[in-house]
């Protein structure tokens, strides 16, 4: 059986970014890797791009590219496209936006919603657009139009987290209401939910690499992986802390599998896949740490706190 | 789609109209192999680009060239290149990605139908069949043309034919030729107009195998199923024939050749015969014995599970489907207009049609809320059953201490980065980058400006029309008019509209926020009405009036 956990290198700080004047929301990489995105509730959102560094050729660091203004109300989460030139952000003021991401000017807004936009992604294709919000439905909104192509009646409860599977087919949309549900992307009909002997609501969800699974995080400090099809977990991560806010959680594949994961006592959790084992936590910010997301390529973490806090940090891991 | 939870091959078919599409008058579609983009040639000579997902205008392939109908559409096995057929004779090639037309040749006739060789990812030879002479294979980069036998009887007459304005076989003047590759592209079946099926190697242009059609009617569309195993004959006789397909797939032309080896000792056209028994075995007929009704643009569905033919009859809208062993599951009916033109999806239940006045319409399953799906321990009864309470069903009785401990083993491995091969698309051997979508660049917003929706009488933004869909018009609300977009697609005069059947949840949900959809295109569209009554989105009328 293998052991990576000797030759877990552990992440350590390497850069804050500071800006935002409010809590932060979400931080996401784009997929080509080259920008981080992060949005905040005080109405904006910023990119960061990487500089190239000196003579250092390991350790890039960012510097903030440009701030994206236009929202009324704070925003909860944002999204690259998959070509990385457009974003998308979902804010309380009921609308999602798209920005074009080199100018930073608002190309559209997407009208619909009855209530705080909660959540948003882009399907692989970036042909689609999918958001949940405290209306407790999902919209499937069509990129090139604006238009709401579909309405599902996905939850009792609000919608905390949406995601597409790799090919687009499938969508996930989590809720306070304890449920994941499954649906089909093209036909809106859904497919599966998924509900266990408790229902504690359900903050996160998110597909897998691969498609074959989902990891969920509920309100009672517990991130679950579970395969969809069976309608079973098949793992579980503890250890953190997570009653309150919806914090977001993300697999890191770049080397070694691990899963990372914000907490409310202000460190990130680094657990390894398949043991499950608490490998590294993370102690840096002064508030519950809200979004994580991890570099495509590269072996680095950005991470964004809430309002006692306010910035944006990097954390990579040292080289030999 | 590797997901396990849908079944992509579903043995379904559809049965309602769930939406239509419409931009200019569209005359023949095609979809891309993996059914994300449905090609559709148009009146003027452009090919429209729909992306299937959103069900919006992709991209539009416009040519000055060129305005004369569209007779043909095909895609490269790609996706990369569309290849259009038209009315003044000739054949065009584009590069979907960027919109550009690579190639335009010019025939002696019109091609009623033009198909790419589908072996290759960067076809350059194709097959045109003319209004009214033998089929022929073009190269597209010299535009070459060679024309292919149509008649054993030429064999003994030895020189290739010249293509000519008479059909050289002399029976009927212009009768045109079905023809279509094999699944691979290494040979072309063609059905002649003396109801005989030639199976031709288009490298020598030589006549491997022949296998007649009883009865002898005038074949007038001959087609594959997607597997290649199953070949479709639509005859003059009213009847489609299926046959199945006795050669391997990859190595046909050997397998003809050592057929040949074999039968040795014949010769000719009885030779050719023989050969041909090898090759196609007859395995069903379909045909409308009561209304004895002329089919048109027959094919398979995506899996070659079921039959799909669309009446001929003019002023009628029929869809037939039968299963492959021969039995009618269904016949859809559109509304009042002649079909011109079908196609079913490559993966989903979903069949296309396109009606003589250039609308295309989507069918597909009526769909019928799963509940199950919503709450996995409900499960749905098909007739009442009796419950019989246990004896102590009421009675209290203390908890149960429940073992805590999950009896999940989570020490299992757990692989979430290996993604599986899709099941559908196997043969995905291609070396060349294969196009599943256009890109889509969100249309700009129109700075917010204060008109009725109803103002306008004709839509110029192709997007951005009353939205059925949307909500009230807030600051960057859907203004239809004055949106000079940057989309290069849009085109002067162009509406795109979609409608769609809103199912009773949706309506519920819009029906205090609709805004009442652009009148003017009801207004102008003639047919209008009965379009309306047909696909049964009365109740988006009665929703529309309410909101008053």
């Amino acid at each position: 059986m293998t052991e990576p956990s000797e030759s877990f290198k552990p992440y350590t700080l390497s850069q804050t970014l500071t800006g935002h004047k409010r809590a932060i929301s979400a931080v996401k990489f784009s997929s080509n890797g080259r920008l981080l995105a992060s949005s905040s509730a005080d109405k904006t959102l910023r990119t960061y791009a990487f500089t190239n560094s000196d003579s250092d050729s390991g350790s890039r660091t960012l510097s903030p590219m440009q701030e994206y203004e236009g929202h009324e109300q704070g925003v909860s989460d944002l999204a690259f496209s998959s070509d990385s030139r457009f974003l998308v952000s979902a804010s309380d003021d009921k609308t999602l936006r798209l920005w074009d991401v080199p100018t930073g000017s608002l190309i559209k807004t997407l009208h619909g919603h009855t209530n705080y936009v909660f959540c948003v992604n882009f399907n692989p294709q970036s042909n689609i657009i999918v958001s949940g919000s405290f209306d407790e439905t999902v919209r499937v909104w069509d990129v090139k139009s604006g238009k709401c192509l579909k309405v599902l009646p996905a939850h009792s409860d609000p919608v905390t987290a949406v995601d597409f599977n790799r090919d687009g087919s499938l969508i996930v949309s989590s809720s306070y209401d304890g449920l994941c549900r499954i649906w089909d992307a093209s036909t809106g009909h859904c497919m599966k939910t998924l509900i266990d002997d408790e229902n504690p609501p359900v903050s996160f969800v998110k597909f897998s690499p691969n498609g074959k699974f989902i990891l969920v995080g509920t309100l009672d400090n517990t991130l679950r992986l579970w395969n969809y099809s069976t309608g079973k977990f098949l793992k579980s991560y503890t250890g953190h802390v997570n009653s309150k806010y919806c914090l977001s959680s993300t697999f890191s594949i770049t080397n070694g599998k691990y899963v990372v994961g914000g907490s409310e006592d202000n460190c990130i959790y680094l657990w390894e896949l398949q043991t499950r084992k608490i490998v590294q936590k993370l102690e840096g910010h002064s508030d519950t740490v809200v979004s994580v997301s991890c570099h495509p390529m590269e072996n680095m973490i950005a991470s964004g706190a809430l309002g006692n806090d306010k910035t944006v940090k990097i954390w990579t891991q040292q080289k030999d | 789609m590797n997901t396990p939870i849908i079944d992509p091959l579903q043995g379904d078919f559809p049965e309602v109209i769930e939406e239509y599409l419409e931009h200019g008058c569209m005359k023949c579609i095609a979809f891309n192999r993996r059914g994300t983009l449905l090609a559709a040639g148009c009146n003027d000579g452009s090919c429209v680009v729909w992306d299937f997902e959103t069900r919006g205008v992709a991209k539009e392939l416009r040519d000055n060239e060129c305005s004369s109908p569209i007779t043909s559409v095909c895609w490269s096995k790609c996706g990369n290149r569309i290849l259009v057929s038209a009315a003044d004779k000739s054949l065009s090639l584009w590069d979907v990605l960027s919109g550009k037309r690579m190639t335009r040749i010019v025939l002696q006739q019109t091609s009623l139908q033009a198909r790419l060789h589908p072996g290759s990812s960067m076809p350059s030879l194709c097959l045109a069949c003319p209004l009214s002479c033998a089929p022929m294979i073009v190269d597209l980069n010299t535009g070459n043309t060679t024309s292919l036998k149509v008649s054993v009887s030429e064999i003994s007459n030895g020189p290739n034919l010249p293509s000519r304005n008479k059909c050289s076989d002399g029976i009927t003047s212009f009768t045109p030729t079905a023809a279509c590759f094999s699944k691979y592209g290494s040979l072309v079946y063609v059905g002649n107009s003396k109801g005989e099926i030639l199976v031709i190697d288009h490298q020598d242009g030589e006549v491997r195998a022949m296998v007649p059609i009883s009865g002898g009617s005038v074949v007038k569309n001959i087609v594959f199923s997607r597997n290649g195993q199953y070949l479709l004959t639509n005859s003059n006789d009213r009847v489609i024939r299926i046959y199945e397909n006795l050669l391997p797939l990859k190595e046909e032309v050997r397998a003809l050749d050592d057929l040949n080896k074999n039968f040795n000792d014949l010769d000719g056209v009885e030779k050719l015969k023989a050969v041909g028994t090898k090759c196609l075995t007859l395995f069903r007929e379909f045909q409308d014995s009561i209304t004895k009704v002329h089919w048109k643009a027959p094919c398979f569905s995506g899996d070659g599970e079921w039959v799909v033919g669309g009446s001929a009859s003019k002023g009628e809208h029929k869809i037939y489907i039968w299963d492959r062993a021969g039995h009618l599951v269904k016949i859809l009916e559109g509304p009042k207009e002649a079909l011109i033109d079908l196609a079913w999806h490559p993966v989903r239940p979903i069949v296309v049609s396109v009606s003589l006045n250039g609308i295309v319409y989507i069918w597909a399953k009526d769909y019928t809320e799963n509940w199950s799906a919503f709450a996995p321990d409900f499960k749905e009864l098909e007739e009442n059953e009796e419950y019989v309470e246990r004896e102590d069903e009421f009675d209290l009785i203390p908890e149960t201490e429940k073992v805590k401990g999950s009896d999940v083993n989570e020490d299992e491995e757990v692989d979430i980065v290996t993604v599986e091969e899709d099941a559908a698309f196997s043969d995905s051997d291609m070396s060349q980058e294969e196009l599943c979508f256009l890109p889509a660049t969100p249309s700009r917003d129109v700075p917010e400006q204060d008109k009725c929706l109803e103002s306008s009488s004709k839509l110029v933004d192709s997007t951005n029309t009353g939205s059925p869909l949307s909500e009230e018009a807030g600051p960057n609300g859907h203004m239809p008019n004055q949106a000079s977009s940057p989309v290069e697609d849009d085109a002067g005069g162009a509406r795109v509209k979609r409608k769609r059947k809103p199912s009773e949840k949706v309506l519920e949900l819009q029906a205090e926020k609709i805004k009442k959809p652009s009148k003017p295109s009801k207004s102008s569209k003639p047919r209008g009405k009965s379009l309306v009554d047909q696909d049964n989105s009365n109740g988006f009328d009665g929703v529309e009036l309410t909101d008053e």
